[in-house]
């Protein structure tokens, strides 16, 4: 006991090591964040954009281009690892000395995450039954209205679990910070571990931390779920 | 149709390379250190690979006085990688991997004035002190017998020296008493590096003369310098050898035999 006593000391207590984690934690909390919000806005508009496409009998001149550009972006990204895409994007986008690192990272994962997004959130918007455009169209909304009134609530209800399981993972993709020295959490857990060289403590805490915020998130989208099953009745 | 979707395609490629380009535009700053006396004065950026003394040093000097930031990478090419873009203004790094690094990039250059002194050892379970008094004899050998010097000078010797004296294990060793396996960061050229396929180096060559005295097989796992010491005390190798400075933090966990090399940390910085 008092041998893990020690450990403790060593590994947070000591020089203040536990900083290492908050401000890890506080990193991985903000890139999530702000990649969550970029990765729905792209992945609703990709959507949408592919499903409009897949759906119409003549698409136009506009909406052909916008669909080929999207499943470029769809293939690239889905196409490549995460940590090459963030490498890329840190070693050859942002070149510039004053592009901060989390910027970069923020960026990388949402645009990452939006292509995911965009899949789940079309395959929801594609299970959705024809007769209920039909049916808004003839109760005189136009389609940028039934989409938005009648299809999109019904498909993101349906998509609820997959995004879920999408913010997940990209909660924990995070973790590949480390390769542009971004002090995430994981990566607060390789400073002190390579500072005290006990790797116990260190990982079993980074691990800890991602699965309370997992649990947490877990259960937030529960409860979204539960009150959008309410309001069927 | 097909004519179309190629303009298109055309179109987009297009499009993704004048956004990269773009944001390239932006000018590298010019170098703010040009001796200790500059990072003594604060506000630096100064970058290390995590774990290595550069690491250890710098947090303790400047970090945990708030003088300057430390930013860790994975490897310190990918340090030296941020300091040519401007990301960082100095990268800490032992003397003979930052030579091969300025080698390489002759918009860098390594400040006179030298970081820190330390001395390499091999590090071994504090239970092993059998093992470890072996390997201490065989390195004093080494040292007397001027193997240990000729391996050097075939890494870091003069241009006339460099290549010309090859470790080679003698014609009749025998590898009857099993295996020593030797944990590595091999990205850390010129004492580990990977040449052709195969891990090389002064590390390399000064273990494999050791194996070859204690009357065993070398094996050579590499992986991350900050796990070498985590494999060592967990058993799964039998020495780590990663120009491997001797420190207090690292006396807690591990022993280390005899010191067989000495070394300097340096400040690499932009020439300009």
């Amino acid at each position: 006991m008092s041998h893990f006593i020690e450990l403790f000391h060593r590994d947070f207590i000591q020089d203040n090591r536990y900083k290492y984690l908050l401000t890890g934690l506080g990193n991985t909390l903000l890139i999530t964040f702000f990649a969550v919000l970029i990765g729905i806005f792209i992945g609703f508009l990709i959507a949408i954009i592919r499903s409009s496409h897949d759906k119409m009998d003549r698409p136009g001149f506009l909406l052909n281009f916008l669909n080929l550009l999207s499943k470029i972006y769809l293939t690239v990204i889905r196409g490549t690892p995460t940590v090459v895409q963030l490498l890329i994007s840190f070693f050859i986008i942002f070149t510039s000395p004053n592009a901060s690192k989390l910027m970069v990272a923020t960026l990388t994962f949402g645009i990452n995450s939006g292509a995911y997004v965009a899949e789940i959130v079309r395959s929801g918007i594609m299970s959705i039954d024809a007769g209920q455009m039909e049916a808004g169209r003839s109760l005189g909304l136009n389609y940028a209205k039934t989409m938005r009134f009648i299809i999109m609530p019904q498909a993101f209800k349906n998509v609820l679990p997959a995004l879920a399981n999408e913010f997940i993972v990209l909660l924990k993709e995070t973790s590949v910070c480390g390769y542009i020295g971004l002090a995430d959490l994981t990566r607060g857990g390789d400073i002190i571990r390579s500072a005290t060289y006990d790797a116990f403590l260190p990982l079993l805490t980074v691990a800890a931390i991602y699965l309370i915020m997992v649990c947490g998130l877990s259960a937030l989208v529960g409860k979204l779920e539960r009150r959008l099953r309410t309001s069927e009745r | 149709m097909k004519n179309r979707k190629m303009k298109f395609t055309a179109l987009a490629l297009a499009a993704a390379c004048m956004m990269s380009f773009s944001a390239c535009g932006s000018s590298i700053p010019e170098n703010t250190v040009n001796s200790l006396a500059d990072l003594d004065a604060g506000g630096k950026k100064i970058g290390v690979q995590t774990g290595t003394t550069g690491d250890l040093y710098s947090t303790d000097e400047y970090e945990a006085k708030k003088i300057n930031t430390v930013e860790r990478y994975n490897k310190g090419a990918d340090a030296v990688q941020s300091l040519k873009q401007g990301k960082i203004d100095c990268v800490i790094i032992d003397t003979e991997p930052a030579k091969v690094f300025v080698e390489k990039n002759t918009d860098l250059k390594i400040l006179d004035e030298p970081f820190a002194d330390e001395e390499y050892a091999m590090s071994i379970d504090k239970s092993n002190t059998a093992l470890k008094e072996e390997i201490n004899a065989a390195l004093t050998e080494l040292k007397e017998d001027g193997t240990l010097d000729s391996i050097k000078k075939n890494y870091v010797g003069t241009d006339e020296e460099k290549g010309k004296t090859p470790y080679k294990s003698p014609e009749d060793v025998d590898t009857s008493k099993g295996k020593l396996i030797m944990a590595t960061n091999a990205e850390f050229p010129p004492y580990e590096y990977y040449e052709d396929n195969k891990i090389v180096g002064i590390d390399a060559d000064m273990a494999q003369a050791v194996a070859d005295k204690l009357g065993r097989k070398l094996e050579i796992q590499d992986m991350a310098f900050d796990s070498i010491i985590a494999a060592v005390t967990a058993g799964k190798v039998d020495i780590g050898v990663a120009g491997m400075t001797v420190t207090e933090d690292r006396l807690q966990n591990v022993d280390f035999t005899d010191s067989y090399a000495t070394s300097k940390q340096v400040i690499i910085v932009r020439a300009k």
